[in-house]
C-alpha cells in the first residue's frame, strides 16, 4: 500500500518563484503516473517535494497514508532516478546498485542476492565490476534504474531519466522502464516534458502548466477529451488544428463556419454537448486532430469538406503529413501557443504570432494516407471527420465537453 | 545534442591531431626537449649542491667544489653521533637530530591531516548548506588570509604563552601548540580551494545518496570525500611541505632541543658565521627531504586520477 497524495501543495522558492500552485493529485498504489508539461512548469519541483529534497511550502504530501512533509528522504522510503543518473564514480556498478542496501545495514549475502537480481533484470550482469565511466549512456541509465529497484521502495521517482539518451535508445528504454515497473509493481511518478513519452508510458498522465495542474487522466482521455485549449494543443504530435469558428443554427441542425466555409456538425455530437447550442451566433475555438483530416480525392463518399491550398508535404512512409492553408482565423491565445511550442527556437515565432494578432489564414496539418498524390500548391479539399470535432470556449479556453461534465 | 553527435564532434579534431603528431618527429620537437632539459637543470641545481655538500669531507661551502674531492659519510654519522658542538650561543648534541626529525614528522603530518579534515568540513558546509552568514563567513576567511601569519608572531607568542598557563599541553614549547598555530594559518585558502572543488561535484550525487538513505555524515564520508581525493591530496602535500619548511613561528614557540623541529634544529649548524657546519646541515636536509618525496610519490596517483569522470552524463 503506497499511494501518493498531493493535497493542495504549494511551493514558493526563496526567490519568490511560485513554482507549484494548489496541486492536488491522487496516485494509486502501483500506478505509473507521468507528470508532463512545458519547461519550467514545476514538474521537477513537485517530484523533489515527494523525495524530500525540497521543502513543502504549504499543503500536504502523503505516501502510503503517512504525511511525509517533515520526514527526511531516508524516512520516506523512496528511490529516485535523476536526469543525469548521479552514479557514484568511485564505486563499481555492483557497489552503486547496492549502495542503498549497504547503508541500511542489510546482510552481505542479501545485498549480493538483490544486486544480482536487479542486474539480471536490467541485463547488467556482465558489467557489475566496471566503473560508471566505462559504461555507455544506456548502460549508465540502467545502473541508475538498478539502484532504484534494488531496494524495493514504496515509490519510484524519475526525473526525465531518458532525456540524455539518443532517440533510438530512448524508445527502447521507454519500453524497458515500463516493463520493469510492471514487473516490480511499485508506484511510480515519472517526470518528462516529452508528451510522447507521457502518452506511451503512463497509466495516467498529469499535465501541468505554470505550476498548476491542467488535467489528470488516462492517455486516451487526455487525447480525445482534453479539458482545455492548453492540454489540447500540448498533447498530440503533430498538434491539434485549432481555428476560430462561428456556431450557426439552421434548418439542417447546427453547423460551424470556418472563414467562408461551413461544416455541418452531426446531430449526435450536438446532442452529447448540450452547452454547444448555447454558442449559436457566437464564436468558439474548433479543434480538429490531424488524423481526422483526409485527402478529398481519396475519400469517394462526400462528407464535410474544406477547401485549401497545400503548402508543403512530409512523406513519412506510413503516412503523409500535408500542411494545408485554409481561409480561417487561427486561435493564437497564450494557451495554444504555449502548448504547441515544442522547443526554444519556436518561442520567437510564437511571440511574433501573439503580437501580430489573428491573421485570416490558418495552416491545417492533415495526416493523409500514403497513397495521396498531393503536391505543394495544389488546391485540394480536406475531408473532415466531423464526429471527432472538439469545441472550446474562446474566452476561458475550457472545453465544451460531452454530456454534463 | 545527442551522445553520438557529441562524440562525433569530439572525435573529429582528435583524429586530425593524431595525424599531425605522426608527421612531426624530433626535428619539429627539439625545442620541447630543450625546454624540459632546462627545467630539469634549474630544478636539480640546488639539489646537486646539497648532495655534494652532504658527502663532502670539507665543512665549509666556499672552498668546496660541486664534485667533492673526497666522498665521505662522516656528515651523516655525525648527525646521529654524540659528538658535541659548540656554536655561538648553545651547546648541543647532534643526537638530537632524531628528535627533530620525529618532531617535524609529528607536526607536519598532524598539520597536514588536520588541515585536510578541517578545511574539508568547512568547505562542505560552505558548498552544500545555505545558512545565514555563509557569504560573510567566506569573505572573513579570505580577508584574514590576506595578512601573513608573520605579522601575528608577537600575538601568537603571547596567546600561546597565556593558554599554556591554563592548558599545559598547548603552551609554549609543545608540539600541539605549534600544530594549532599552523592549522589556523592556511585554513582560509584551503577552505576556499576545497569549496571550489566541492562545487564541481554534482549535487545530484549528494541528493541521490540522501534518497538512498544516507545521513549528511555518510554523504560526506562516503560520497564527497572520495570524490574530492585529488584536491585532498594536493592540500595534504602542500600543507605537509610548507609545515616542514616553516622556521619563524617554530623558533618562537619551541624552546628546547628536544622539542625543536628540523628547520629550527638544523639552523644551529649554520648559525654562526665562521664555524658553519654545512656538511651535517646538508646531510640533515637531505634526509628530511625523503618523507616529503615519499608522500608525493604516494599521493601522486590521487592527484592524477580524475575521479569525477562518469558521475553524471555530459
Ligand atoms: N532552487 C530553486 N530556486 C529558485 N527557483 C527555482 C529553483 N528550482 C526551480 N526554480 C524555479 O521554479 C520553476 C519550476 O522549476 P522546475 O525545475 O520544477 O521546472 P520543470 O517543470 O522541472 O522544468 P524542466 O522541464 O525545464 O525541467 C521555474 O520557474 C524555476 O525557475
Ligand atoms: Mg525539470
Amino acid at each position: 500500500m503506497a499511494e501518493v497524495i498531493f493535497d493542495k501543495v504549494e511551493k514558493v522558492y526563496d526567490n519568490d518563484v511560485h513554482a507549484v500552485h494548489d496541486l492536488s493529485l491522487e496516485i494509486r498504489d502501483g500506478e505509473f503516473v507521468v507528470l508532463v508539461g512545458p519547461s519550467g512548469c514545476g514538474k521537477t519541483t513537485a517530484l523533489r517535494m515527494v523525495a524530500g529534497l525540497e521543502e513543502i511550502t504549504d499543503g500536504k504530501v502523503s505516501i502510503g497514508g503517512r504525511v511525509v512533509n517533515d520526514l527526511t528522504p531516508k524516512e520516506r522510503d523512496i528511490a529516485m532516478v535523476f536526469q543525469n543518473y548521479a552514479l557514484y564514480p568511485h564505486l563499481s556498478v555492483s557497489d552503486n546498485i547496492g549502495f542503498g542496501l549497504r547503508l541500511r545495514k542489510t546482510p552481505k549475502n542479501v545485498v549480493e542476492e538483490r544486486v544480482a537480481w536487479a542486474a539480471k533484470l536490467l541485463g547488467l550482469t556482465p558489467y557489475l565490476n566496471r566503473r560508471p565511466k566505462e559504461l555507455s549512456g544506456g548502460q549508465r541509465q540502467r545502473v541508475a534504474m538498478g539502484r532504484a529497484i534494488v531496494r524495493q521502495p514504496q515509490v519510484f521517482l524519475m526525473d526525465e531519466p531518458l532525456s540524455n539518451l539518443d532517440a533510438k535508445l530512448r524508445v527502447q528504454m521507454r519500453a524497458e522502464i515500463a516493463r520493469i515497473q510492471h514487473e516490480v509493481g511499485v508506484t511510480t511518478i515519472y517526470v518528462t516534458h516529452d508528451q510522447v513519452e507521457a502518452m506511451t508510458m503512463g497509466d495516467r498522465v498529469a499535465v501541468m502548466r505554470r505550476g498548476e495542474l491542467q488535467q489528470m487522466a488516462e492517455p486516451h482521455k487526455l487525447y480525445n477529451a482534453p479539458n482545455n485549449l492548453f492540454v489540447a494543443s500540448f498533447i498530440g504530435s503533430p498538434a491539434m488544428n485549432i481555428v476560430e469558428a462561428d456556431v450557426m443554427r439552421g434548418d439542417g441542425g447546427v453547423a460551424v463556419r470556418i472563414g467562408d466555409q461551413e461544416l455541418p456538425v452531426p446531430e449526435d455530437v450536438v446532442r452529447r454537448r448540450p452547452a454547444l447550442s448555447g454558442y449559436a451566433g457566437r464564436k468558439l475555438a474548433l479543434g480538429i486532430r490531424p488524423e481526422h483530416l483526409e485527402d478529398g480525392i481519396l475519400s469517394r463518399n462526400g462528407g464535410a469538406r474544406l477547401k485549401g491550398r497545400v503548402l508543403i508535404t512530409e512523406a513519412l512512409g506510413s503516412e503523409i503529413l500535408a500542411h494545408v492553408e485554409v481561409k480561417a482565423t487561427p486561435v493564437v491565445t497564450e494557451d495554444v501557443v504555449e502548448g504547441a511550442v515544442v522547443d526554444e527556437a519556436e518561442h520567437e515565432i510564437a511571440a511574433d504570432l501573439l503580437e501580430s494578432g489573428n491573421g485570416d489564414r490558418s495552416t491545417f496539418v492533415g495526416r493523409f494516407d500514403p497513397s495521396s498524390q498531393v503536391r505543394p500548391d495544389d488546391e485540394i479539399e480536406l475531408v473532415v471527420d466531423t464526429e471527432k470535432l472538439q469545441f472550446f470556449d474562446l474566452e476561458t479556453g475550457h472545453a465544451i465537453h460531452e454530456s454534463a461534465v | 545534442m545527442s551522445t553520438a553527435e557529441r562524440q562525433a564532434e569530439l572525435a573529429l579534431p582528435s583524429v586530425a591531431e593524431r595525424r599531425r603528431k605522426k608527421r612531426s618527429g624530433f626535428a619539429d620537437n627539439w625545442w620541447r626537449h630543450l625546454v624540459a632539459l632546462i627545467g630539469v637543470v634549474i630544478a636539480l641545481f640546488p639539489v646537486a649542491y646539497i648532495v655534494s655538500a652532504a658527502f663532502n669531507g670539507d665543512n665549509s661551502l666556499s672552498g668546496s667544489s660541486l664534485i667533492p674531492r673526497q666522498l665521505t659519510l662522516d656528515n651523516f654519522r655525525s648527525l646521529f653521533g654524540t659528538q658535541r658542538h659548540t656554536t655561538g650561543h648553545a651547546t648541543f648534541q647532534n643526537a638530537h637530530y632524531l628528535s627533530w626529525f620525529g618532531n617535524s614528522m609529528i607536526v607536519a603530518g598532524g598539520t597536514a591531516l588536520l588541515t585536510v579534515l578541517l578545511s574539508a568540513l568547512a568547505a562542505y558546509a560552505f558548498s552544500r548548506f545555505r545558512f545565514r552568514g555563509r557569504r560573510m563567513g567566506m569573505l572573513t576567511l579570505l580577508l584574514i588570509q590576506m595578512f601573513p601569519q608573520l605579522l601575528a608572531v608577537v600575538a601568537i607568542y603571547l596567546i600561546v604563552l597565556n593558554t599554556g598557563d591554563v592548558f599545559r599541553f598547548i603552551g609554549l614549547n609543545t608540539l600541539p601548540a605549534l600544530i594549532i598555530v599552523y592549522l589556523g594559518g592556511a585554513m582560509g585558502v584551503n577552505t576556499w580551494l576545497m569549496k571550489g572543488f566541492f562545487d564541481t561535484i554534482p549535487s545530484e550525487l549528494d541528493e541521490s545518496a540522501r534518497v538512498d538513505g544516507a545521513t549528511p555524515a555518510q554523504v560526506f564520508w562516503g560520497v564527497v570525500l572520495p570524490l574530492a581525493a585529488p584536491v585532498l591530496a594536493v592540500i595534504a602535500l602542500i600543507s605537509f611541505i610548507s609545515t616542514l619548511n616553516e622556521f619563524v613561528i617554530a623558533s618562537v614557540i619551541l624552546e628546547t632541543q628536544q622539542k625543536f623541529t628540523l628547520p629550527v634544529g638544523l639552523w644551529q649548524f649554520i648559525d654562526q658565521k665562521y664555524s658553519e657546519h654545512w656538511g651535517p646541515f646538508a646531510a640533515g636536509v637531505l634526509i628530511a627531504a625523503i618523507p616529503a618525496a615519499l608522500l608525493f610519490a604516494f599521493l601522486q596517483r590521487y592527484i592524477v586520477e580524475g575521479l569525477t569522470q562518469g558521475a553524471v552524463k555530459g
